[in-house]
């Protein structure tokens, strides 16, 4: 016997609602892995529930034919998270001093260790520069290995819309890495 | 190294407590039993008559934004419509025809001897939405002494509503009275 889809089970919360505990059973924790590297530990434990929760009263608008649950849970957690950009930011830039200290320390202070340096910082900042709608595609796909099909059903985007987002934040990311490149991204 | 790799250098998991899926699942499960709690029913219901209960419908929900409650509606073997209830808030009321039960709406009787108040979040916004629908307001939004916002309205058939809103700011003229001794 196979389980019952998302679909299912969200379909039966309409009438029974106490159902839904298991779709919060089923994708709370990859839900919270995704809220955490975008805002890190503390405010995503605190997100979790109000993301679910928020799920929970618009279940009816849940497109059945889906059987996952999970873009569409992924679409309101980024819906969420744009409250919480200033936090996302810091995180991010936090993240590409790691980054850079971390390759640093591979390469053993050759030349590209500098490279790093200043180059993660530029990503990060590339990325913060994103219009929301592009880097929301871009980090969904690039972060939380979403397929396009699952980004659009996220977004709630044509499937069109999500790869030409795609393909300008590639852009702005691939000016990076040309020669000279670094030098024509904005820096904020 | 590819755009989007570069992106991925920068993906970084938090560290979460072991506990940490704990807060969130109370949180859904609170809104769960809200929702699966039967609502309390008020204890006293107001029964309205109106002679036209469709028009009445109609208008206490454009005008006052009482929502019927479909299911409760009860209709005679020829489709009569007889009485219905609408709910605003956590109070119900019935809208009913004139007859059997002696009262009568005030279009038919002229006299209105009561009126029904009403609590409402923001006056402003219902008074404006009242006046919209062609509600007759007969005592005009303004501010009490006593703490509280109100205005005064008749429906299409004449029955008096009063709405109010308590208010932080009480005007100079002091609080002589309570809302309760109004």
């Amino acid at each position: 016997m196979s389980l019952p889809s998302d679909a299912e089970v969200i379909g039966r919360s309409l009438d029974e609602p106490e159902a839904f505990g298991l779709i919060y059973d089923r994708h709370a924790a990859t839900v919270l892995r995704f809220l955490g590297r975008r805002v890190g530990a503390e405010v995503a434990e605190g997100l979790v529930g109000e993301l679910f929760r928020i799920a929970f009263e618009r279940r009816k608008m849940f497109d059945a034919s889906r059987t996952s649950a999970l873009p569409w849970l992924y679409g309101i957690g980024s819906n969420l998270l744009l409250k919480h950009r200033r936090g996302e930011a810091r995180r991010l830039r936090a993240s590409a001093r790691m980054a850079a200290a971390g390759e640093a320390a591979d390469k053993r202070a050759g030349a590209g260790a500098l490279d790093a340096r200043l180059l993660f910082p530029r990503v990060a900042d590339a990325i913060e520069a994103l219009p929301d709608g592009e880097r929301e595609a871009l980090l969904l796909f690039a972060w939380e290995d979403l397929s396009y099909q699952s980004v659009a059903e996220a977004l709630e985007l044509p499937i069109g819309t999500v790869r030409s987002r795609l393909n300008r934040a590639r852009a702005q990311l691939r000016e990076l890495l040309e020669p000279g490149g670094e030098n024509r991204v904005r820096s904020r | 190294m590819k755009p989007v790799d570069l992106a991925r250098k920068l993906r970084r998991d938090a560290a979460f407590e072991p506990a940490a899926l704990d807060r969130g699942k109370a949180v859904l499960m609170a809104a769960i039993r809200r929702e699966a709690e039967p609502k309390r029913r008020p204890t006293i219901v107001p029964q309205v008559p109106y002679q036209d209960i469709r028009a009445a419908l109609s208008f206490l929900e454009r005008a006052f934004g009482f929502r019927e409650i479909p299911t409760a509606r009860f209709v005679s073997a020829d489709g009569e419509l007889l009485h219905a209830t609408v709910e605003f808030g956590n109070s119900l009321i019935g809208v009913g025809g004139q007859g059997h039960h002696g009262a009568i709406s005030p279009m038919s009787g002229g006299v209105e001897s009561q009126f029904i108040s009403v609590q409402v979040d923001d006056v402003d916004a219902h008074y404006q939405r009242a006046v919209a629908a062609g509600a007759r307001i007969v005592d005009e939004l303004r501010d009490h002494s006593w703490g509280e916002r109100t205005y005064w309205a008749l429906d299409l058939e004449g029955h008096r509503w009063r709405f109010g809103q308590p208010i932080r700011e009480v005007p100079q003229s002091g609080r002589r009275r309570r809302p309760s001794e109004h």
